[in-house]
Order: C-alpha cells, then sequence, then structure tokens
C-alpha cells in the first residue's frame, strides 16, 4: 500500500456465472484473506452461507451500483474506519451490477475516493450460457466491456468449438483482457484456440452501438505537459464516453508515473507508481472502445498538446 | 466550496494529481485556462479564470456568461452556449 488505500477487486459476472463458487475455492488458497463483501439483489442473503471467510459482510436488498449504492459507500466507510484495516477488499456483485458504475460510487464519495483504490475489475463467464446472454442483453455486455479480466467457468460443459467460438467473440467485445479458464477456482490453461473457429456475430441491440471495440496504443511524449492532456482525456470522455469503454495507461505527471485508468466517463483517482521502476510501457497509453481510431485520436490529442 | 481546494471542486479530481501546495494549484489554474482560451475559441467562446475566484467563467461573443467549477460541467456548458458538443474527434474542432 504505497499510498495507503485499501485495495478494491471487484468480481463481476452475470447472474450464475459462478462467482460465489469461484470465491469460495480462490479463498482456501490464500494465506492472507481478503475482506469479503457479497452484495446481493435479492432480499434475502444465501451466498454468505456458502462461504466461511472469516470477515465477511453481506450487502442485501439492492444492487450495489443502483438501488444499494448508498448502503455500499456506507459499508466501505466503515471498513475504512477499522482497526488494523484491511489491505484489500474483494468485492462480489450482484449478477447484475455495472462494475463500471461501483466505480463511479467511489469516486463521488469524498472519503472513499482517497481511500480505495480499485485494483481491478475480474469478470466471471458462463461458458455455457454466456452467448446466449450476450445475445439478448446489454447489461451481460456491459460487464464483459468492463473488466481487466476475464475468466470462464463450466468448462467440463462445453464442446471445444464452441468454447472457441466464445473466446474469439469475447475477443471482439474486449480485446485487452485477458482469459483464463477456471475448474473450482483453480486457473486451468485453456487449449490453444482450434482452426475454423469463428466468433459468434451477436445481434445488434437497440440503443448500442454495432462497431467493433477496437484497442488503440498512443504514445505519448516524454515531457507530456499533464494539464493539457489531462484536459483533453476529460474533454474526450466527456464527448466519447459511451464509446470509449476503457482508458488505461502509464503517464508522466508532476507527481511522477501515474497509473491512469477509466472505465467509460469514470477516471479513477491515479495510483501514484514508485519512481525508478521505468517500464517499456510508460508513456503509452491505450484506448479501446467502439469505432475508436488511431490517426483521429493522435490528431485530437497533438491539437490540445500544442505550444 | 472551500477557498483553499481551488479549481475542480470535488476532492480528489484526477486532473489534480501532484498538485500538492497552493502554488502549484494556482499555476495549473492559468495554465488550464490557457489551454481551454486556445481549445475553445474556435467554438467562439472565451474563457476567463482570475485565480482567485472560484470557478471558470465561460462566455460567448455575444455576452451569455456561465461560471463552473468542474471540468465535467465544463465541457456541457460550453457545448450548450457554442449550439454543438464539444467533440475532441470531430474533424472541425
Amino acid at each position: 500500500m504505497p499510498d495507503g488505500r485499501i485495495r478494491l477487486t471487484v468480481l463481476g459476472g452475470y447472474l450464475g456465472s459462478g462467482k460465489t463458487t469461484w470465491l469460495r475455492h480462490h479463498l482456501r488458497g490464500l494465506a492472507d484473506p481478503p475482506h469479503i463483501l457479497v452484495n446481493e439483489a435479492a432480499e434475502v442473503p444465501i451466498d454468505d452461507l456458502l462461504l466461511s471467510a472469516a470477515c465477511i459482510r453481506v450487502l442485501a436488498g439492492g444492487c450495489a451500483c443502483c438501488t444499494g449504492k448508498a448502503q455500499f459507500a456506507s459499508v466501505l466507510r466503515s471498513i475504512c474506519d477499522q482497526h488494523p484495516r484491511p489491505a484489500s477488499i474483494l468485492l462480489e456483485t450482484s449478477g447484475l451490477a455495472d462494475p463500471a458504475a461501483l466505480v463511479a460510487v467511489i469516486r463521488d464519495d469524498p472519503v472513499l475516493v482517497h481511500h480505495i483504490l480499485v485494483t481491478e475489475i475480474v469478470v466471471l463467464v458462463d461458458a455455457l450460457n454466456a452467448l446466449a446472454q450476450l445475445a439478448t442483453d446489454p447489461l451481460g455486455r456491459a460487464q464483459i466491456t468492463s473488466a481487466d479480466r476475464l475468466v470462464l467457468t463450466k468448462l467440463d460443459a462445453v464442446p471445444a468449438l464452441d468454447l472457441a467460438g466464445l473466446r474469439l467473440t469475447l475477443r471482439t467485445l474486449n480485446p485487452s483482457a485477458p482469459i483464463t479458464g477456471a475448474a473450482s477456482g483453480v486457473v486451468v490453461p485453456l487449449p490453444p484456440l482450434p482452426e475454423g473457429a469463428r466468433a459468434v456475430p451477436l445481434p445488434a441491440l437497440t440503443g448500442l452501438d454495432a462497431r467493433p471495440v477496437a484497442a488503440v496504443r498512443l504514445s505519448l511524449p516524454a515531457d507530456l505537459d499533464w494539464a493539457a492532456f489531462s484536459l483533453w482525456l476529460s474533454a474526450l470522455l466527456q464527448a466519447r464516453g459511451d464509446d470509449l469503454v476503457r482508458v488505461k495507461g502509464v503517464v508522466n505527471s508532476p507527481a511522477g508515473r501515474l497509473l491512469l485508468q477509466s472505465v467509460r466517463r469514470v477516471v479513477q483517482s491515479p495510483e501514484v507508481l514508485p519512481a525508478g521502476h521505468a517500464h517499456e510501457r510508460d508513456g503509452t497509453l491505450v484506448l479501446i472502445g467502439r469505432g475508436a481510431e488511431e490517426a483521429s485520436l493522435r490528431r485530437s490529442l497533438d491539437r490540445f498538446l500544442a505550444p | 466550496m472551500c477557498n483553499a481546494c481551488g479549481f475542480p471542486r470535488r476532492p480528489g479530481h484526477w486532473t489534480e494529481a501532484g498538485l500538492a501546495t497552493p502554488h502549484d494549484r494556482l499555476r495549473a489554474r492559468f495554465r488550464r485556462a490557457a489551454i481551454l482560451r486556445r481549445v475553445l475559441k474556435p467554438y467562439g467562446l472565451t474563457v476567463h479564470d482570475d485565480g482567485v475566484t472560484n470557478g471558470i467563467t465561460l462566455s460567448t461573443l455575444s455576452g451569455a456568461s456561465v461560471i463552473v467549477d468542474d471540468l465535467e460541467t465544463l465541457w456541457t456548458e460550453a457545448g450548450r452556449l457554442a449550439g454543438r458538443p464539444i467533440d475532441p474527434l470531430a474533424a472541425d474542432a
């Protein structure tokens, strides 16, 4: 914890994608388990019976990204007040949650923004039912696009060719997130994609943009003007936040190297990385979104950076 | 809004990263206003930030003006005053 903020991992995924099962097995292997928060949209909690961790809190009766927002924020605040403070929290979302909205709850809270940092959004994908969900439900697609890491569950129930089709389909929705498989909470390697596997075309949903999601890398100058750059990014997200699903990068600023992340319009308060561990990815901004084009992004950034 | 925190108002706004002292913050305010002035000029807008009072003043050439205190509102209001959204990716922006 270099900046003292509690690390929050968001575990998301559609209803029945195996979140609790994954969590239960995952916790067994950890020497230093995180503080667990389980959110259930239903009034009557059940999932906590399956989990037997020492520090577990259940938020029942409302999804933390919408109706249960206030309760979610107050529970996080009470965790911040604990002594000793947990180093990390793992939040199991309800199957109806949009992880981007959860990040927004933390960003908009004047206390939490200083004490909690969302480090990773892990989204579980039910290999058996995901394609059917993605075909009809915009929420399922929103969960996939906001993920940092995708974990496929129920692998044994699916033929190899279907699985390959699903993986390629997930790639079109989220080209940057690594995909792994899980069986009983343990990471299992996925087989190489077989010949002839194709992404399954997803039908256009009303109100959703059908353009493919692309990832664009922009290299930033070494002497980046942070004021101009941050104004550009804020204008860009304000205008195109619905299209630009993710922006990630390590950026040089007056405070040092900043790990900058956004999920749709929400930019998290950036994490200051330790100096001296310069990496080759420094000064590269990755923008993932529908219809993202390198030439136009580059041109608009240069216009803001022009002296 | 408190006098010490300056623009933007929301605590912990990500654009404020690294602005530790009041000097840094004041300098960043002027720097930001200068960039905004240049960026919003093609939209027929002028930008004023005196560094003392809170917020940034946006005005049109015909005199309509509005004071905003965070960047999200700034882009929305600038779009309203200009009659078209402020889109950095637009070809004529």
